[in-house]
């Protein structure tokens, strides 16, 4: 009996030390350098894997900053408070983050939307826009189920009366409510300066038939490509805005006022 | 060589692990949310319970058995399982991140698998030889992957249907779980054990 405990014992001792011993070997041979950096750096980023810095995640940015590989200035989420946690970290001088937004390109609320049909399909717009475009006449406009605000991680996008607004404040460019529109109708651009003006409109129809579907569609009569001498310019039936010489524009209420059907507006 | 590949059969299918005796519940309802991810889940499974198969019968016979201890089976057991588990997961951590991360804490709870201890028991209950042994860690484990990517690719087509509010998450996946282990009976006269 003594016997049994005995090599109950040592054979048990046994086979946990030849463990042991094989889990430090593989542990050894298996080591990871994980950069302590890294590390900190993913800390002081928000974690929400937005991927607006361009990179899958946040893990990823914080391995090529760590790196030196970007600048710290990428993270959009964050905004200027992580910017500067991270340039501190890694000693270098921050620079000031561009602020971009989405903009929404089209200006029809349901009260102005010219509809066709009756929808009653499933309450995405996907859905609708894959139903022979839902219920409204415009090809191009919003549909306002949402799928932007849905696919906003910052809850930043509202559906005012059937058309979603994106509030430039709470926005952090990360793009995904571009890729969530099936009509493609937001755009990301660079906010110059408070006095900034955009085509709230993407129809690419003949003006008479974008008046038939639209009291507030661009109907490509060129009167901004006049006024402001290059920056707008008619293209497919469309205005088309370059929106990075807009802080050139002196004229931004004038091209406002005289747009004639009022798909010019400001942020 | 018929009788391995009965094992074989019987392991994967008409006794499998998950469906017909219910052990290794927890990862196939925590890591079947998706198809990537049970396929990494089954196949880290798999090599486990083959390797735990392989290295708890040597055990067995040659330490257990020659000095009379086969009462310290569960104990000897469970040593190897942890130890096996702990490399994996170094192994995976190191040549898949992203995997590493997906498993997530379903990859240490391998260790407390029931699935891969009750593998180990059942062999030593049938008195399999060494590559008997061999082929049914492999069977359990391909039949463990089965279970998973068969409820993996139910519950993704799940996502787009409407669950009455009260059955959404576990309570719809415990009964789906019923319903294939149910359908893994009618398999239950082709062999028998």
């Amino acid at each position: 009996m003594d016997n049994t405990i005995l090599i109950s014992i040592l054979s048990m001792a046994g086979l946990g030390l030849f463990f042991a011993v094989v889990l430090a070997i593989v542990n050894q041979k298996l080591k990871i350098k994980e950069d302590p950096l890294v590390e900190k750096l993913e800390g002081v980023l928000p974690r929400l894997n937005c991927g607006a810095c361009g990179f899958a995640n946040c893990h990823i940015y914080a391995e090529k900053l760590a790196k030196k590989e970007v600048s710290p200035n990428q993270c959009r989420a964050g905004g200027e408070e992580v910017t500067n946690k991270i340039s501190e970290i890694l000693g270098v001088s921050a620079e000031r983050p561009e602020k971009k937004a989405g903009i929404v390109h089209c200006g029809a609320d349901a009260s102005k939307r010219k509809k066709k049909a009756v929808y009653t399909g499933i309450k995405t717009c996907i859905a609708a826009h894959a139903t022979s475009g839902g219920e409204i006449f415009c090809e191009y406009g919003c549909l306002g189920y949402g799928d932007c605000m849905r696919a906003c991680p910052f809850g930043g996008i509202e559906i005012v009366n059937g058309l979603a607004k994106i509030n430039p404040d709470i926005c952090t460019a990360c793009g995904k409510c571009a890729t969530a529109c099936p009509r493609g109708l937001i755009t990301v651009e660079k906010i110059t300066s408070k006095d900034f003006i955009y085509v709230a409109c993407s129809n690419l129809d003949k003006g008479a038939d974008t008046r038939k579907v639209c009291p507030v569609g661009c109907i490509a009569c060129g009167i901004c490509q006049k006024l402001t001498e290059g920056i707008f310019h008619v293209e497919g039936n469309l205005s088309r805005v370059d929106y990075e010489k807009l802080t050139g524009l002196s004229n931004t209420d004038e091209v406002v006022k005289k747009c004639p059907t009022k798909c010019i507006v400001h942020i | 060589m018929v009788n391995l590949v009965l094992i074989f059969l019987a392991a994967s299918i008409t006794h499998n692990i998950v469906l017909t005796y219910f052990l290794g519940v927890c990862p196939f309802i925590g890591v079947s949310k998706k198809i990537e991810q049970a396929v990494g889940m089954g196949l880290a499974t798999t090599f486990v319970m083959t390797v735990a198969a392989i290295v708890t019968w040597l055990i067995y016979h040659f330490i257990l058995i020659r000095f009379g201890l086969p009462f310290l089976q569960y104990v000897s057991f469970i040593i190897v399982i942890a130890s096996l588990v702990q490399i994996v997961e170094m192994f995976i951590r190191k040549f898949s991140p992203p995997l590493y991360r997906a498993l997530g804490i379903y990859l240490p709870l391998i260790t407390t698998n029931c699935a891969i201890l009750g593998l180990t028991l059942f062999m030593v209950l049938r008195d399999y030889d060494f590559f008997e042994s061999v082929v049914f860690g492999l069977g359990s484990g391909a039949g463990f992957t089965l279970a998973l990517i068969i409820m993996a690719g139910i519950r993704e087509e799940l996502e787009c249907c409407d669950i009455p509010k009260p059955l959404e998450g576990a309570g719809i996946t415990l009964i789906i779980a019923g319903i294939l282990a149910l359908t893994f009976m009618g398999f239950s006269g082709l062999i028998s054990n």
